[in-house]
């Protein structure tokens, strides 16, 4: 593994690939990708949307039918839901987006697969999900859809969700502090 | 800002944390890489805009990670820790982005075609606030919101796998129950389109205020909150 | 002069930044403080954080994806 060792000491290697980036690069680089996606799909990126497909796949594996709801009856959504997971280009998106942080962390020789430590995290992970999930629903979207997306697109409901946001974000800093510290 | 590895000029005690010999990763990044262009080639056979949103969700990782971007800490931080660096970071995308939205979707308006992505100008109700709301509680108490998750299930943190099951079986119930907030909330809002209010030009110059105004008070809130510290 | 170890693995970020901000209150100038952690975002907020607070701060990668963050603290 010579050529691992020639490598990790490259100062190229070691600005692109090994230290963090600045956050200023960071945000200029996904906004350069958000504007892409925007460009050329004409949606701006979206996260939260795709994992209440895969909740009703796997609902339908089960035997569920989210057929009658709503949510699902909408034109658009229920085209998506009957093409189905593979044919799904958020879905792709999503464990893209998986895949580049595992590569990204790989190439830098930092993985390290992190257990759960202890029933605090159990019953944190459990919440916070549910929390997340259930508001990402009703308020049209997560942090990217809602907030990134909304706030690009001029809409004031990004704006709007932005200031439930920072005030949940200050409820859930007590929390956090008091009960899973 | 780049953290990298120094040999100590720190004066400490000769005990030291155990260090454990090392194998390096980096052919395993490569095998990854590869995994990910055959990937994104066999979905671009089947349609090109599979590859795109693959090929652009690698780049979002990639990048989050890198940058060690993260929302939840840019809601988070300036309250809980008093640092606003990544919040200072969020609204210059939030500028940049802002911009370039405002010129295709000026440029669409100025042809007479049909204004790109409207469908994220979302209708404003209570179901906002409550959604909003729960999502920031809950984005900090599980340490990350969807694409931090995500991200963080690349990194091989077992709590976000969990946070990731919740999250996917909160949106179904969330799913379940729109109807009602359709009915009682969502339909009864209005979604309004900031160039409706201000005008085109009224509405970027408003935006880029606001955001500029933000910036100068994170990076003030900062500066008091060093000061009390010291 | 004392040296104090604070084992932040496997806890999630602002944890490990919390923590040791609280644990850096009770410490004396001179007095060292060993943050263990395996978080890579607290990899970059816990150093930036002592920094800009104006400790004297040094990381070591102790395995892939593990590092030991050495706060000296200045008064």
């Amino acid at each position: 593994m010579k050529l691992t060792e020639k490598v990790s000491k490259n100062q190229y290697y070691k600005i692109w690939f090994k230290d963090a980036w600045p956050y200023i690069t960071g945000a200029v680089l996904l906004s350069l990708f958000q504007i892409i996606t925007f460009a050329t799909t004409g949606n701006p990126w979206g996260v939260s949307g795709t994992l209440a497909y895969w909740g009703a796949w796997l609902y339908e594996l089960l035997g569920g039918s989210v057929e009658k709801w709503y949510y699902f009856s909408r034109a658009g959504v229920n085209a998506t839901l009957r093409n189905g997971f593979l044919s799904d280009p958020g879905s792709m998106r999503n464990l893209g987006l998986i895949a580049g942080a595992l590569f990204s962390v790989l190439i830098a020789s930092g993985f390290k697969f992190k257990k759960i430590k202890s029933w605090k995290q159990v019953i944190a992970a459990v919440c916070g999900g549910l929390l997340m999930g259930y508001g990402a629903r009703i308020a049209a979207g997560c942090n990217i859809g809602a907030f990134f997306s909304g706030i690009s697109s001029l809409s004031l409901s990004g704006w709007v969700y932005a200031v439930f946001l920072f005030l949940g974000a200050m409820v859930g800093s007590k929390l956090l502090v008091k009960y899973f510290m | 800002m780049s953290e990298e590895v120094k040999s100590s000029g720190i004066q400490r005690s000769a005990r030291r944390s155990k260090r454990k010999k090392r194998k390096s990763q980096i052919m395993k990044g490569v095998l990854v890489f590869l995994i990910i262009v055959v990937i994104g080639v066999l979905l671009g056979r089947i349609s090109a805009k599979l590859g795109f949103f693959w090929v652009t969700g690698n780049a979002f990782g990639f990048i989050l990670q890198k940058s060690r971007f993260c929302f939840t800490a840019a809601m988070r931080d300036p309250y809980l820790t008093g640092g606003t660096n990544l919040t200072k970071a969020v609204l210059l995308a939030f500028a940049m982005t802002s911009l370039a939205f405002f010129a295709i979707k000026y440029g669409a308006h100025l042809k007479g075609m049909p204004i790109p992505g409207q469908g994220f100008i979302a209708p404003i109700s209570l179901a906002t606030a409550v959604g909003a709301f729960m999502f920031g509680i809950g984005m900090v108490i599980s340490g990350g919101c969807a694409s931090g998750t995500l991200m963080r299930v690349g990194e091989g943190f077992s709590m976000q796998i969990l946070s990731l099951v919740f999250f996917v079986i909160g949106s179904l119930l969330g799913a379940y129950n729109l109807g009602w907030w359709k009915v009682n909330f969502i339909a009864r809002g209005k979604a309004i389109f900031l160039p409706d209010l201000f005008g085109w030009i009224g509405a970027i110059i408003m935006q880029l205020l606001i955001i500029v105004l933000l910036w100068i008070a994170a990076d003030k809130w900062a500066q008091r909150k060093e000061i009390k510290t010291e | 002069m004392k040296e104090v170890e604070l084992d932040c693995m496997g806890e999630a970020c602002p944890i490990p930044l919390v923590k040791a901000q609280k644990k850096l209150e009770t410490m004396d100038g001179g007095d060292i403080l060993l943050v263990l952690i395996d978080h890579s975002c607290a990899m970059k907020n816990l150093p930036e954080w002592a920094r800009k607070a104006g400790h004297n701060v040094e990381i070591e990668e102790l395995d892939d994806g593990e590092w030991e963050v050495v706060i000296e603290k200045v008064v």
